[in-house]
């Protein structure tokens, strides 16, 4: 056995140490058997999300093919492990990687897929759709959950110098003789419609006090998946209603629904996008790359429990929650919408992900996003690199790649959220996926993204968020590459 | 060598294949020898220039395959231009190139790849050139210290290196400035230095002006009237503008500003990977065709077709002759 003690602040020094003990002392007892004890990796990690998809203690299997390799890695959430029960769950697991009946205590969703088509994303976008009922359920708004209990975004301070920078630019092209008649400003993910309301109100008191009469000629577009979201925004930014327009917009794809402004936008900002947007994930094991798959499944016990309080047999479960995500929770059990929130929310908070290293050759044999070239992508890892686990950003990617077109030969993209700007920061904390509220949060490839931006003609900088102490969210934005 | 009515060309650069962007990387890191690389061009050029044909161009380039960028080619050949750097991560970022003292006078070697270009087909041809405007913007000037002088030595030393690709058989060589749209104010000077470049040059010089396609997008915004009147004072015979992905407002230009110009009619976007119909690119030499009688027109791509995939490029080649085609029908040809 190797043990890999990973991402433990120091308090928990002693809790792992504990645990350490309690595993070696369990294989040093004959509790395991020799073979796997011979091809078993331990992975003592702290999930810095409270609630994620991972069990206390995870089996995780790698194939080749058809192969089962022999090759057994099991994680251990300190977060999560009772030191008094960790010995027991973990010689259960190892005898369950051996044992086809374990799986039939647990209820599975899907068959394993990369994980950015997992099941996860449908309860992602469930949440996006029926945030009302959410919030209505839990009692106060989603960015309650954020670190800090609001978006970053709206910061004032954050928004006047965001506001200053472009009215600098917006004063140079007028210089230059280029200030085009429209001036297009563009917000993808709106969220309660605070920060484009704040941006605007800055925008016209700074354009008044400095006498540009800019204003009237901003064009600003707010674009959201969901309609809940966007309705919400509309109210918030009334005072700037004439100059507002509300754009129903896949974060994936903006310029498939706003292809008629290529060239044309001289800001975009998004803000706690990138982190929500559908992810693969590549684990780097000995020095051989492996891809992660996944199965989202409720364990059987747990699943009893919520079928108990809902009023669900059993063996409807399943169905209940298939039907949960075709139709949304306000037209489950015979559409008592209470009881319906209700049962979405135990069975997300329940939900776990199975997951399978599946051995590939290289970087380029993992899905990227079209428009990635994968000739930069082969020394992305570099050589040396024997354990790592990190996000493709799949989602983050094909976002980026299909917004920068839409710039102004002198616009600017900015996002504020989590990235890992250092390939080699994914070994210093857990990255996610976790679970905020009803939806995914995963850190963002910054690494990877600044690689695709240089492809794409764009010079991709962080700047750490300096304006709420604690702050663990930074800002991308982009400079036209030479 | 006679063309038919409504010409077609590109304005330079054919597709550059994944393979060979992965190739001329590889270069720079060591790991495949200059002789290779020769080797590996050669064989690019020969296929773009059959693609072309293929797709029936009437005139045909080397697709500049050979080049990293509009800038480096010129710059490592310039006699005086320094490269302190000579690695790179990806081939096409530029080279920090300076110049630090009075520019010699000396050949850049460019005949050589017109010579290979003109082996290998039957077609008219045509060779492209960065003009001194866009060179000066690039290299690092440690000696002139004034861009103007910088540029009308670069003028001469390639006026030279022009008049040597006429005595290789060269008969028709495009200027390309593209800077000029970053830099209008430069315009003045920018045209005296393309009159000293110009100079004595027997042979059609086409003067190409966009704006930017460094990555495959455009890197300024603007529309052409800068160009106007100061323009007509370049001793060229054709000027080659984008005019498919902007629109063709700026035809207006041309009857505003009465001259005897060719004009090279950008009729395919470069910028989308979208193929446009056969229609709707007569439809824009059809408004072309308003603005500047059919024996002055060339048909082309707006700009080079360098970040466009193989594939895509071809089909908008193939979809720009047909259009051509099209045009010289209704125009009896």
């Amino acid at each position: 056995m190797i043990l890999h003690v990973k991402h433990i602040p120091a308090r928990q020094t002693a809790l792992a140490a504990s645990v350490a003990s309690t595993l070696v002392t369990a294989c040093g007892e004959g509790e395991i058997q020799p073979r796997v004890l011979d091809n078993l990796n331990v992975h003592l990690d702290w999930l810095q999300y409270k609630t994620n998809f991972r069990e206390a203690i995870t089996l995780r299997r790698a194939v080749r093919g058809q192969e089962i390799l022999p090759w057994i890695e099991v994680g251990v959430d300190l977060r999560q492990v009772q030191n008094d029960s960790v010995r027991q769950e973990f010689v259960t697991a190892l005898k369950d990687a051996t044992d086809a009946a374990a799986s039939r205590k647990r209820i599975y969703f899907e068959p394993y897929t990369a994980i950015r088509s997992g099941l996860i994303w449908r309860f992602n976008n469930l949440f996006w759709q029926h945030l009302p009922l959410w919030e209505s359920a839990i009692g106060h708004g989603f960015e309650k959950a954020l670190p800090g209990g609001t978006s970053d975004a709206n910061h004032p301070e954050a928004v006047a110098d965001a506001v200053a920078d472009f009215w600098t630019l917006l004063k140079d092209l007028e210089g230059h003789n280029q200030l085009p008649a429209e001036i297009f400003a563009l917000e993808i993910g709106v969220g309660t419609g605070q920060r484009a309301a704040a941006w605007l109100d800055r925008f016209r008191a700074l354009d008044r006090e400095r006498g540009t009469n800019y204003y009237p000629r901003i064009r600003f577009l707010l674009a959201d998946y969901s309609m809940p979201t966007l309705n919400r925004a509309m109210e918030a930014v009334k005072e700037h209603r004439e100059l507002a327009s509300f754009l129903a917009v896949d974060a994936l794809d903006p310029f498939k629904s706003l292809s008629f402004l290529r060239y044309k936008v001289l800001s975009i900002h998004l803000t706690n996008v990138y982190d929500n947007l559908p992810t693969d994930e590549i684990v780097i094991r000995d020095g051989k790359l492996y891809f992660v798959e996944a199965r989202a499944y409720v364990n059987a016990s747990a699943a009893n429990r919520i079928c108990e309080t809902a009023g669900v047999a059993p063996t409807e479960f399943a169905r209940t929650v298939s039907r949960l995500l075709e139709v949304g929770p306000q037209h489950l059990l015979h559409g008592n919408v209470e009881q319906g929130v209700s049962f979405w929310r135990s069975v997300w908070d329940a939900i776990r992900l199975e997951e399978r290293f599946v051995a590939i050759q290289s970087i380029l044999d993992a899905p990227l996003p079209s428009g990635v070239k994968p000739g930069l992508l082969e020394n992305f890892v570099g050589e040396g690199v024997l354990n790592q686990r990190f996000h493709l950003s799949s989602g983050a990617l094909e976002s980026f790649l299909n917004t920068v077109p839409l710039l102004h030969p002198r616009g600017y993209l900015q996002v504020q959220d989590i990235f890992v700007t250092r390939f080699e920061d994914y070994g210093k904390m857990f990255r996610g996926p976790g679970k905020m509220d009803g939806s995914i949060v995963n850190w963002v490839n910054g690494a990877l993204l600044a690689e695709v931006g240089a492809q794409a003609g764009y010079d991709v900088h962080f700047a750490p968020f300096h304006y709420r102490e604690g702050s663990r969210t930074s800002t991308l934005y982009t400079t036209h590459r030479e | 060598m006679s063309l038919p009515t409504l010409p077609t060309t590109v304005v330079g650069s054919y597709s550059m294949p994944g393979w060979l962007e992965r190739l001329k990387t590889e270069y720079f890191a060591r790991r495949i020898s200059r002789q290779e690389l020769d080797e590996i061009h050669d064989a690019a050029v020969k296929a773009a220039i059959k693609d072309q044909e293929v797709c029936g161009l009437d005139v045909v380039t080397d697709g500049e395959l050979r080049r990293d960028n509009l800038i480096d080619y010129f710059a490592e050949r310039l006699p005086g231009v320094q490269t302190d750097h000579t690695s790179k991560k990806f081939y096409y970022d530029f080279y920090d190139s300076v110049v630090r003292g009075k520019l010699p006078m000396a050949s850049l070697r460019l005949a050589d790849d017109f010579r290979f270009l003109s082996a290998f087909t039957e077609r008219a041809t045509k060779f492209c050139v960065t003009g001194p405007h866009t060179l000066v913007k690039r290299i690092k000037d440690e000696y002139y210290k004034n861009e103007e002088a910088f540029a009308m030595d670069l003028a001469r030393v390639m006026n030279m290196e022009l008049k040597e690709l006429v005595r290789a058989g060269a008969r028709y060589i495009q200027i390309d400035e593209p800077y000029y749209s970053g830099f209008p104010e430069d315009l003045q000077w920018g045209v005296k230095v393309l009159n000293t470049l110009v100079d004595g040059v027997d042979a059609k010089i086409a003067l190409h002006v966009c704006y930017g396609n460094r990555y495959g997008k455009p890197s300024w915004a603007g529309n052409y009237r800068y160009l106007f009147p100061t323009i007509l004072e370049a001793n060229i015979q054709q000027l080659t503008l984008e005019f498919a992905r902007r629109g063709g407002e700026d035809l207006e230009l041309f009857k505003e500003f009465p001259n005897k110009f060719e004009l090279g009619v950008g009729v395919i976007d470069v910028k989308t990977h979208e193929v446009e119909t056969p229609d709707i690119v007569a439809e824009r030499i059809r408004k072309a065709l308003k603005f500047v009688p059919a024996e002055r027109i060339f048909i082309l791509p707006d700009c080079g077709l360098l970040h466009l995939p193989q594939e895509v490029a071809f089909a908008k080649l193939r979809t720009m002759v047909q259009g051509a085609k099209i045009v010289r029908k209704e125009l009896g040809g």
